[in-house]
């Protein structure tokens, strides 16, 4: 773990970098690249939307990115480590610690109750049982459901299921925030209420965000968007 | 080696939980463990409580007797097997040279018994004046008799008869000096047995009927004698009674295992083989279902992962590896199985109980502990394919899938 986190936070260092990223898939005997050799930088503190259309390859990239998948070639550097020579359990360890996940179906435990969703992540962290409680207590206030702990999904509205959601992907004080359509399942105003949460998150926590949707208006709100098309990458940043 | 997390007992508590959000299912999924374990509680209790109920009555009849039989102990079984050797009266005679000890021959046959138009079939006992002084139930003085040796000597046509048959056969009516008729021979009846009684091999003598041998042997016109007991007067000298018998009816009998002496030991133990080989035999058809029922729960785990595939991507994304993912399964499966297990043996030992007031059975604190034993086993076993599936699963496919 510790080799992580690395002390030195140069100003230069990109929090994560992708180096000539190449993802192919099989499909009925042909191969095609999903990621056809994708270079990018994402810095601490940065908020970036990643669009495209569908079968672009951004979810592909997400999950590179989310350590999800390894990629068939090019490296992928987290905070100055290339993660390609880590294991399986390695890989879970810094996605429980450094990433926080979003997804667009919430992904909450059904007859779970909300708290008991938040803490999930604790339960395979270093911290010590006794203060997941707590800490879950905190991230619920943060995203303002304090009155929900004991609420199960069911018994909560869209908004209110992603806010748990994103409650579960703090709790861990993550660096990166990964998000795929957030917004993708809520009618919009729940959508905009997520998207000001993680403004929020940026800006007044410093929290860096990537967050993957085909809605390119969406993206606008981002401080960059990175355009991917055919598993390349069109707009915004090339190497 | 990384460290274990989440810790045993977090996941024991979530698996609870989630065994607990499908509560009929759960039952459903148990009730194979629950009906395996309990066969294998109550037909292990059935074999230990007819072990105990024959070593009792074994006990009871005292350890100063020596059993001679044709063949082997082994081959002793089925009755009247014809490869076998049968004794004779001059073997009886012979026997009867042994200092401080009774020999008491029988023969016993099973017939039809009349009085007036009452008959009866029943077990039909020829023996002799001296086996009557050794039972325990001989008539009480109301009840008539025993025959007498003189009556033996002379062949008179007397008979002594259980109580069992007596109501049979007279009702309330009385009985002394009445005639029966057995295979044509009309005999007097002479007495009554007391209940509850039992011959020197333990037989119970409340339905059966007694005559002399003499007068038996010319009924069935032979002199074959079935059984030979030899009683020690002093329990100290069983032993060399014991050589005594042997050396005297291998005289006879050149072939070794033509016959054999037993004390009540080596008959109680080899009682005891068959009664235990029935019981592992009983119980390993019971086992059968406990296969079923373990098969079961691996179906339902199987079921389980599959039903919680997104649950497990998600867990992974967020942490979990894999090994975490498999025990919280197989912990789920073992938590399944040990609740069959344990309502397995509650049920298995009630049945026991209630068994017992009918039939000898008696629960051990050994086949509990064996029966928890192998319901956790089956988990483990049965539980490890659906739980290493689970762990198995990469995050991305288990997310997608719908």
């Amino acid at each position: 773990m510790n080799m992580i986190k690395s002390s030195s936070k140069k100003a230069k260092t990109p929090l994560l970098e992708l180096r000539n990223v190449v993802k192919t898939y099989t499909l009925g005997g042909t191969k095609f690249n999903a990621l056809d050799g994708v270079c990018c930088k994402i810095f601490d503190g940065e908020f970036v939307a990643i669009t495209g259309a569908s079968g672009s390859g951004k979810s592909t990239l997400m999950h590179i990115i989310g350590l999800l998948d390894l990629p068939t070639s090019g490296e992928v550097i987290l905070e100055g480590k290339n993660i390609a020579n880590l294991s399986e359990n390695q890989l879970a360890q810094i996605r429980n610690v450094t990433l926080g996940f979003v997804f667009q179906q919430f992904n909450l435990l059904s007859k779970t109750p909300a708290i008991e969703n938040v803490i999930l992540p604790l339960l395979y962290s270093d911290i010590p049982t006794s203060k997941h409680y707590q800490m879950g207590l905190e991230m619920l206030k943060k995203v303002e459901l304090s009155d929900k702990i004991q609420n199960t999904p069911g018994q909560l509205s869209g908004g209110q299921q992603q806010r748990v959601a994103i409650a579960r992907a703090l709790v861990n004080n993550p660096k990166i925030i990964l998000a795929d359509e957030p917004t993708g399942n809520l009618d919009s105003k729940s959508g905009k209420e997520i998207m000001d949460l993680f403004h929020y998150l940026n800006e007044k926590e410093g929290r860096t965000i990537v967050f993957v949707t085909h809605d390119l208006n969406l993206a606008k709100q981002a401080q960059r968007i990175i355009i991917i098309k055919d598993g390349k990458i069109v707009g915004e940043e090339k190497c | 080696m990384l460290k274990l997390k989440p810790s045993i007992d977090d996941l024991t508590k979530s698996a609870i939980r989630s065994i607990l959000k499908n509560k009929s299912r759960t039952f459903l999924t148990s009730l194979g463990i629950i009906i395996g374990v309990s066969s294998v509680i109550l037909l292990v209790s059935i074999g230990n409580g007819l072990k105990a109920y024959v070593s009792d009555q074994f006990e009871s009849l005292g350890s100063n007797l020596l059993f001679v039989m044709p063949g082997t102990i082994a081959e002793n079984g089925p009755r009247g097997s014809s490869s076998l050797v049968k004794f004779t009266e001059k073997d009886v005679s012979n026997l009867k040279k042994i200092n401080n000890a009774v020999v008491l021959p029988m023969v016993e046959t099973r017939g039809k018994v009349k009085y007036l138009k009452n008959e009866e079939k029943t077990t039909i006992l020829f023996t002799t004046y001296d086996y009557g002084k050794n039972m325990n139930s001989l008539p009480s003085s109301s009840n008539g008799r025993w025959f007498t040796q003189s009556e033996e000597n002379q062949k008179a046509k007397v008979a002594i008869i259980g109580p069992e048959l007596k109501t049979k056969l007279f009702g309330d009516a009385s009985f002394l000096n009445k005639k029966i008729n057995y295979s044509g021979t009309n005999f007097k009846v002479i007495g009554v047995l007391d209940s509850k009684g039992r011959g020197i091999g333990g037989q119970s003598s409340d339905n059966a009927i007694y005559i002399p041998i003499s007068v038996g042997f010319v009924i069935v016109n032979n002199h074959d004698v079935q059984s030979i007991v030899i009683k020690a007067d002093n329990k100290e000298d069983t032993e060399i009674i014991k050589k005594e018998a042997k050396e005297i009816m291998s005289k006879n009998y050149k072939k070794e295992d033509s016959f054999t002496v037993a004390d009540q030991a080596t008959i109680l133990s080899s009682i005891n083989t068959i009664l235990n080989t029935l019981t592992i035999a009983l119980s390993g058809i019971a086992a059968i279902s406990l296969i079923v029922g373990g098969i079961g729960i691996m179906n339902i785990m199987l079921v389980t992962v599959n039903e919680r595939t997104r649950e497990i991507g998600l867990r992974k994304a967020i942490g979990a590896y894999p090994r975490a993912i498999l025990l919280q399964f197989l912990i789920e499966a073992i938590i399944l199985s040990c609740l069959g297990g344990g309502i397995g043996i509650i049920l298995g030992s009630l049945g026991a109980i209630g068994i017992d007031k009918i039939f000898p059975a008696k629960v051990t604190l050994n086949s509990v502990i064996l029966a928890f034993g192998v319901s956790t086993a089956v988990g483990i076993i049965f539980g490890v394919a659906p739980a290493r599936k689970a762990s198995k699963l990469s995050p991305i496919d288990a997310l997608r899938y719908e």
